[in-house]
């Protein structure tokens, strides 16, 4: 019933919004983002954390019996969680607004607010039509905040980013429709239930996994976004309001990442094994190319709409890893992810109601100007640069440690107790850390210009009529809660840990119970093997893909 | 193949682990706590000196816990964990979790690290108290958050059970230099400098990422507890042992050489050297703890705490060994040719951190280690006493341009301090700095290895250049007529505009030749500037650690039959198992650690395995090296005192300089021509990189953004167009005749049919 309520009372604010005067409507959304808070924690206290696996909450209302639809709500940890991120994103983003946006407010508000319902939906949904239909439907608002609300080239950007990623999620139902299809083939009525959905996905041969990947990575790569289907994301990043780019990095990206955990990882388990290599390698090229155009940006907000390219690749990597510790430092990166990038936009929002202008050919030096500003966005830029001890670490490395666990290894006690059944493995691992090294460049790069420096301010610049030079008290509000978010979760991860355990280790069961222990599939890169000689790295590496043609020929 | 009957009790006695009372805790937490207290000082804006009092007051406490807990804890190896930090399994048996703990492993190598930390950061935060006073209102806190902040991140490093602590430890005094050395963040080239420092350094934290799980996948752990004590690196010790080096599996040979880059990037050994120079950009405190004395010598704490890890490794170690001593020697070059004193003392730090690698690498742990303790006392002092000249004289730290310290009224402590310092660094016999350095150089000649007594060759001469190098800086500041020009940092330090002298923008024609009538602030233009001399904060804490260097010189003889102090410190660590390599025979033995006392007995044992003990010129490396180094060193100083003397230092005989800015050294510069000039511009290695590494990657990333911007979005952007462009042509289709349109749709159905039957076949 919660998670119904946490659909619906956006929703009711939203409707308030509508029939109320314009002043009150950033109270009325602050206010219902505030109640959907709490209702969140109520959420939080209620759910059986240690059946993290199972779906709670469950609430079922009978649809379109005909053709097997409900509209079924629940929730594992894993979505509980995502869904505590987005409700902590809604009044953060709507507090954060309040001076910035100053036309069409109601408009605006509304939209933010229905907004945040559909994604709340899209993660609690357990029916596979309603999953969608949220789903898509987060596209609308979306639209509307950043082709009403955006900046100059707001058109064209809002176009492409709803074209675009329409386009593949068209392709991602056609995927879906095809496993109902099979689904209905089989048992002989049609359902939409996605953990029955799941069970027959499994049961299809690697071929036909291998279309049900490929349809449904056409959808969730565009949203994530994965190389080379990104260049919507900077283009709508950049003329986006403060509050839309901020639910865009923190939760709209999400939705990809949680599609390829929640759909891909156990409906083709076959398929990804043979296909993480290429998804692989997408996304080390998106971590390393999109960290060295974020060098040559001079657009602020562009820069770091980049690096969530960047980002989101370790996040990639890390599920095609399909093993614990990658595919749980995946999920703990789309929390941490949310976080630090949300909070970099929100310190550019300041900045820019501040400047009007994000260039940093215009702006430098704001160490000395601004500089409750400039700690916070130090902090936040170490965050993100995955310093350990804050939040971007912890799943940073483990996306990392789970790719190179995972093959071509032994995995026998006594050589590489450590190593887990997977298609990556190290050469995969370190060359994706080059991103660390890319990432200290571009952030650095960007701290160096912006907050140190000699003061540089834009031509005719006059401070701001409601603003004080430096944050106010509402805005050190906003990003309190942030920097505290990053601090808990870099030193004291274990609980997330925890809870995302059971379920990711059930997911991963999926792709690691295929690990027959023939040697085929498990590489073998130890001297230990090979009589007195060593096995150098190029014959693992031809063996690797040898490996990997057979495998598709399964 | 040798095996030491120590072998056994080393890898046995070391790893009872047993767990540490919770009071240890203080030493980490005392200087979190300072951190939080000074951010609270900083959100309510105390404009006072508080936060240095807070930061010393829980620095010395820290230091006092320390105390505490090598008293009680010494020789013993103990555990104590704050909380658990990553925990996950996905199964029972053995590495199938993935823990770390935000715990801390106390160990002797660990109490030895400790204590000169805590204890120079206590003293070097009195030092600072007084040093940052004109920023008290402006960073004077920030200064102070991030010092306090630095010396936590070091206890994690040093004190991590697990190597992910050690990784966050690395990272944040990484952080905390960053912080530091971009302090004078108005300063462009403080903030270059701080940004170089930052990702040089974590194109090392790269190879120590890689390096950890590279270790958990081969030992299931990341544990040191459980790592040191996992059968399978005894087992691969053992393969060692009995020759078998090629039976251990190459990938965990390859995580000592992981290792060692994240070792080379903090510790400033080449190839990534580069940044330590510049971090000179942060104020001189900064400078003496984190970029001499601390922070740079993790690298030596890495390689001393892995050891067995490195052991097992064929190359590791005499890369190390190698790449230390070019390191050292290149350093020296530069050093000698620098007129900036700070930057000289940098170039000298990264030479001293080549010979504590080159003794790590060539086994002598104990001398490796010795030289961090020593180097971090004397090094600290000199670094102080360069701050206390240039706080003195607004920033000036030409050496060209300030002579005849020792004669002016107030600065008789700073002289004497950088007097014993510098005799330390030069290596003058019976002090500390000598003592610690015979003990690598001598080893090199000892331990067997590929061109290891080459090394030990070019260490000596190195330690004659080290000799020169300090001397010149001594005989021209503090030496000769009292002359001085003030820089240009009147008011404080956090000023606008950088001091842009002497580094390497002079012209080769007038280098050394600042016009006599501009120096001397009698002449004109600096009437108004008196230099002010130290107060009693910086000069207590010059004279403490004056008294400290030189009492390290005593640690040799604690205990000498375990090589002074440090090795009984070292004895029950796992830095402890020390090994010979005989590389020449692809294969590792044990030696007596002990080659000194033992030293009959390990002779004669390994007189059946060829040159197991080196010699230098015939002689018995561990006896005549005193004579030896003695010599380079003194001929060093020697000849600085020649080229750079004073007038009337013995008689005339050696020195000549009658003024600040002219000695003999201008006219040997002018006969060796490009040389010396090559040498001050670093050998251009800076350049080099810039041009090989920088610029190719920022036109990769140009590149990228143009092809992103063209060929990947415009391939978006093209399929976008499509519909528009086949609307158009399509148009002829939307003719209204029904005929038509049924026929276009029964053709759609039959390609989607086609389309589906295909792919379900």
């Amino acid at each position: 019933m919660v998670l119904l309520l946490l659909i619906v009372i956006p929703l009711i604010c939203a409707g308030l919004i509508v029939f109320n005067p314009r002043e009150q409507a950033k109270y009325i959304a602050a206010g219902g983002s505030l109640v959907s808070v709490v209702f969140g924690v109520v959420a939080l206290a209620g759910f059986d954390w240690s059946r993290g696996n199972v779906d709670q909450m469950l609430v079922s209302i009978e649809w379109a019996p005909a053709l097997g639809l409900n509209l079924a709500l629940g929730v594992d940890s894993v979505s509980l969680l995502l869904i505590a991120l987005t409700i902590l994103l809604g009044p953060i983003c709507v507090i954060g607004s309040f001076t910035a946006i100053t036309e069409n407010q109601k408009t605006f508000y509304a939209w933010l607010l229905i907004l945040q319902s559909a994604m709340v939906g899209v993660f609690c949904a357990r029916d596979l039509v309603l999953f969608y239909i949220c789903f898509e439907f987060t596209l609308v608002p979306m639209y509307v905040l950043i082709a009403m609300f955006g900046s100059s080239n707001r058109r064209r950007a809002s176009t492409k980013f709803f074209l675009y990623t329409f386009t593949g999620s068209v392709v991602a139902l056609a995927g879906f429709a095809y496993v109902a299809w099979q689904h209905a083939a089989q048992t002989g009525a049609w359902s939409f239930d996605m953990a029955a959905l799941g069970e027959t996905a499994r049961g299809l041969t690697a071929i036909q996994q291998a279309w049900v990947l490929l349809a449904l990575m056409a959808g969730f790569a565009v949203k994530v976004p994965l190389f080379p289907v990104h260049t919507w994301l900077p283009l709508a990043h950049t003329e986006a309001p403060t509050a839309g780019s901020v639910i865009l990095a923190g939760v709209l990206l999400k939705l990809g990442t949680y599609g390829v955990y929640k759909f891909v990882l156990p409906f083709a388990p076959e398929a990804v094994l043979n296909y993480a290599p290429l998804m692989a390698v997408l996304a080390i090229i998106g971590i390393v190319y999109a960290g060295l155009i974020c060098w040559v940006q001079t657009d602020i907000k562009k820069l770091v709409a980049y690096s969530s390219v960047s980002h989101l690749g370790f996040c990639m990597l890390g599920l095609f890893a399909v093993n614990a510790v990658g595919v749980s430092g995946s999920v703990l990166y789309m929390i941490s992810h949310g976080l630090s990038t949300g909070a970099l936009f929100l310190m550019i929002g300041m900045m820019y109601e501040r400047y009007h202008t994000r260039s940093m050919k215009e702006v430098s030096g704001l160490g000395s100007k601004m500089p409750v500003w400039s700690t916070f966005m130090v902090f936040f830029v170490m965050a993100s640069v995955g310093l350990p001890g804050l939040n971007g670490f912890v799943s940073e490395i483990m996306c990392l440690f789970g790719t190179f666990q995972s093959g071509p290894w032994t995995g026998e006690a006594g050589i590489t107790p450590g190593a887990t059944f997977g298609m990556l493995g190290p050469v995969f691992a370190a060359i994706a850390g080059t991103g660390m090294v890319v990432a200290a460049i571009y952030l650095l790069y960007m701290t160096g210009k912006i907050v140190w420096g000699p003061l540089r301010e834009p031509d005719g610049h006059h401070h701001h009529d409601v603003l004080p030079t430096d944050l106010s008290v509402r805005e050190i509000g906003v990003l309190l809660p942030l920097a505290a978010g990053c601090l808990i979760f870099g030193l004291y991860p274990l609980p997330l840990m925890k809870a995302i355990e059971a379920p990711v280790n059930d997911t991963v069961a999926y792709v690691q119970s295929l690990n027959t222990g023939e040697t085929g599939r498990v590489m073998v890169w130890t001297a230990a093997h090979d009589e007195g000689t060593h096995t150098d790295a190029a014959h693992g590496e031809a063996d690797h893909n040898a490996d990997e043609h057979s495998g598709e020929g399964h | 193949m040798l095996i030491s009957p120590t072998l056994a009790a080393a890898a046995d006695g070391a790893h009872a682990v047993g767990s540490a009372p919770g009071w240890v805790l203080l030493i980490p937490m005392l200087p979190m706590l300072a951190v939080v207290l000074n951010t609270l000082a900083a959100v309510f804006r105390v404009r006072t000196k508080l936060p240095a009092w807070t930061t010393i007051a829980c620095l010395a406490g820290s230091f006092v816990a320390t105390l505490f807990a090598f008293m009680a804890l010494s020789g013993q190896t103990s555990v104590v964990t704050a909380w658990s930090w990553f925990d996950l399994s996905w199964g029972t048996g053995q590495g199938q979790r993935f823990v770390a703990d935000f715990g801390f492993y106390i160990d002797n190598l660990t109490l030895l690290w400790m204590l000169f930390v805590t204890g120079l950061a206590t003293l070097i935060a009195v030092y600072a108290s007084e040093y940052m006073e004109h920023d008290v209102g402006k960073g004077y806190t920030r200064f102070f958050v991030a010092f306090a902040l630095f010396v936590f991140s070091m206890t994690c490093l040093v004190m991590g059970d697990n190597m992910l602590m050690l990784y966050l430890g690395w990272e944040g005094v990484g952080l905390c230099s960053y912080l530091l050395i971009g302090y004078f963040y108005k300063k462009p080239s403080a903030v270059a400098a701080a940004k170089k420092a930052f990702i040089v350094n974590r194109i090392g934290d790269l190879g120590l990422a890689i390096g950890v799980m590279l270790t958990f996948v081969h030992f299931g752990t990341l544990e040191y507890a459980q790592l040191f004590q996992s059968e399978q690196l005894q087992g691969y010790i053992a393969a060692v042992q009995e020759g078998r080096a090629g039976d251990v599996p190459l990938m965990a040979q390859l995580i000592a050489v992981f290792l060692m880059i994240g070792a080379f990037g903090k510790s400033a050994q080449f190839p990534l050297y580069v940044w330590l120079p510049d971090a000179m950009e942060g104020p001189t405190p900064v400078s003496a703890l984190i970029h001499a004395a601390t922070m740079v010598t993790a690298g030596v704490y890495l390689i001393a705490r892995m050891l067995p890890v490195f052991l097992v490794s064929e190359w590791a170690l005499p890369v190390v060994a190698w790449v230390g001593t070019f390191t050292a020697l290149l350093a020296a070059t530069i050093g000698m040719a620098q007129f900036d004193i700070k930057r000289i003392m940098a170039y000298s730090t990264v030479s001293q951190l080549g010979y504590m690698f080159a003794g790590v690498a060539m086994l002598s742990s104990v001398g490796g280690v010795y030289h961090v303790v020593t180097h971090a006392f004397f090094k600290a002092l000199l670094f102080l006493c360069c701050g206390a000249v240039m706080h003195g004289f607004a920033g000036q730290l030409d050496l060209r341009k300030l002579s005849g310290l020792w004669h002016m009224k107030g600065w008789r402590v700073v002289s004497v301090g950088m007097l014993i310092g510098c005799l330390n660094l030069a290596g003058v016999p019976f002090t500390a700095g000598f003592f610690s350095k015979d003990m690598i150089i001598a080893e090199a000649f000892v331990t067997p290895g590929y061109g290891f007594s080459f090394l030990g060759w070019t260490l000596l001469f190195t330690a004659g250049l080290t000799a020169y190098y300090t001397f010149r800086v001594f005989f021209r500041v503090f030496t000769g007529p009292v002359q001085y020009e003030p820089g240009d940092e009147h008011h404080g330090h956090d000023n606008d505009h950088g001091h842009d002298h002497g580094h390497g923008d002079h012209a080769h024609d007038d280098h050394g030749h600042p016009s006599s009538e501009s120096l001397g602030h009698q002449d004109h233009g600096h009437d108004h500037f008196h230099p002010h001399p130290p107060r009693f904060a910086i000069n207590f804490v010059l004279a403490t650690l004056s008294v400290l260097a030189i009492l390290a010189a005593g640690l040799y003889f604690v205990t000498p039959e375990k090589h002074g102090w440090v090795g009984s410190m070292l004895e029950s660590t796992t830095a402890h198992n020390v090994y010979t390599a005989d590389h020449s025979a692809a294969a590792m033995f044990l030696i007596d650690e002990d080659a000194h006392a033992a030293h009959d007995t390990h002779a004669d044992a390994s007189h059946g395995d060829h040159a197991a003990h080196g010699s230098i010129l015939g002689f018995d490396p561990h006896k005549v090296m005193y004579y030896i180094s003695a010599i380079f060193g003194l001929t060093g100083i020697g000849l600085a005192a020649y080229l750079h003397g004073p007038k009337g230092l013995v008689s005339g005989f050696l020195g000549n300089r009658v003024e600040a800015g002219r000695c003999r050294m201008d006219a040997v510069a002018k006969a060796f021509d490009p040389i010396p000039r090559w040498a001050e511009n670093k050998w251009y290695v800076d350049e080099l990189y810039h041009f090989l590494f920088v610029r190719p990657l920022w036109v990769v990333a140009h590149v990228f953004h143009a092809i992103d911007k063209l060929f990947v979005d415009g391939l978006v952007n093209l399929f976008g167009y499509l519909p528009r462009l086949l609307g158009r042509g399509a148009q002829p289709g939307q003719s209204g005749v029904l005929n038509g349109y049924a026929l276009s749709m029964a053709g759609g159905v039959g390609v989607i049919l086609f389309i589906v039957v295909l792919v379900t076949l």
